[in-house]
């Protein structure tokens, strides 16, 4: 009898709605996996959240990561600025002049340099700093969204 | 672009809070709880260790 009144109050999965899809669009624009699961309100914070964030960091001076194979760790910076989505670009172009993820290793390299250039002088701003937590919190958050819509679209939360 | 130490504290506990709150909870009232508690939180605890950490050198 308990287990039945529990699974009548459990959430249940979220019908005709795909959990790969909820999370691909929740990348594509913060909010919108939320949308496609029906949680408008929902939806419309986490979008003026994730990008109001987003936007504090570009105006802040904040810059995108770039890969770079001697410094490992350079890739969970970059994973996680991709992770706001397809914005991401806007900061990289911003940041660089052009669209570019890795750092060229070989170190006489002119484009290495350029890039190096451009980072240091974003580096200098006296908000870089701020601009850099807001970019990465960003991502971090969207992460958690994809995560959420996922659970939603499976059941697993309401 | 905003210079404000303290400004960008408040911003980003308050941002943080507001995604919390509508990522764990359903009702309103927790809703504002959440936020209450947890942005008042990284306000306040922020504030504490930065006077704590006042007297260190910073070289």
């Amino acid at each position: 009898m308990s287990e039945t009144l529990v699974e009548q109050a459990g959430p249940k999965a979220h019908p005709a709605a795909a959990p790969f899809v909820s999370c691909v669009l929740a990348w594509l624009v913060p909010g919108l996996g939320h949308f496609y699961l029906g949680k408008r309100t929902r939806a419309a914070v986490f979008f003026a959240v994730v990008v109001g964030m987003f936007g504090l960091g570009v105006v802040s001076d904040g810059a995108a990561s770039l890969f770079e194979p001697r410094q490992p760790l350079s890739f969970l910076a970059t994973f996680d600025n991709l992770a706001t989505g397809p914005i991401d670009l806007i900061s990289r172009h911003h940041t660089y002049g052009s669209i570019v993820f890795t750092l060229p290793p070989d170190e006489g390299d002119p484009r290495r340099i350029e890039l190096l250039g451009r980072l240091r002088a974003r580096v200098r701003g006296v908000t870089y700093e701020y601009g850099n937590i807001y970019l990465l919190t960003a991502g971090l958050m969207n992460i958690l969204l994809m995560l959420d819509c996922f659970d939603i679209a499976t059941g697993r939360k309401t | 672009m905003i210079r404000s130490h303290f400004a960008n504290l408040v911003i980003f506990s308050g941002l943080v809070g507001v995604f919390f709150a509508f990522l764990t909870q359903n009702e309103p009232k927790d809703r504002v709880r959440v936020i209450l508690i947890l942005g008042g939180s990284m306000v306040v605890l922020s504030l504490i260790i930065a006077y704590v950490m006042y007297p260190f050198p910073l070289r």
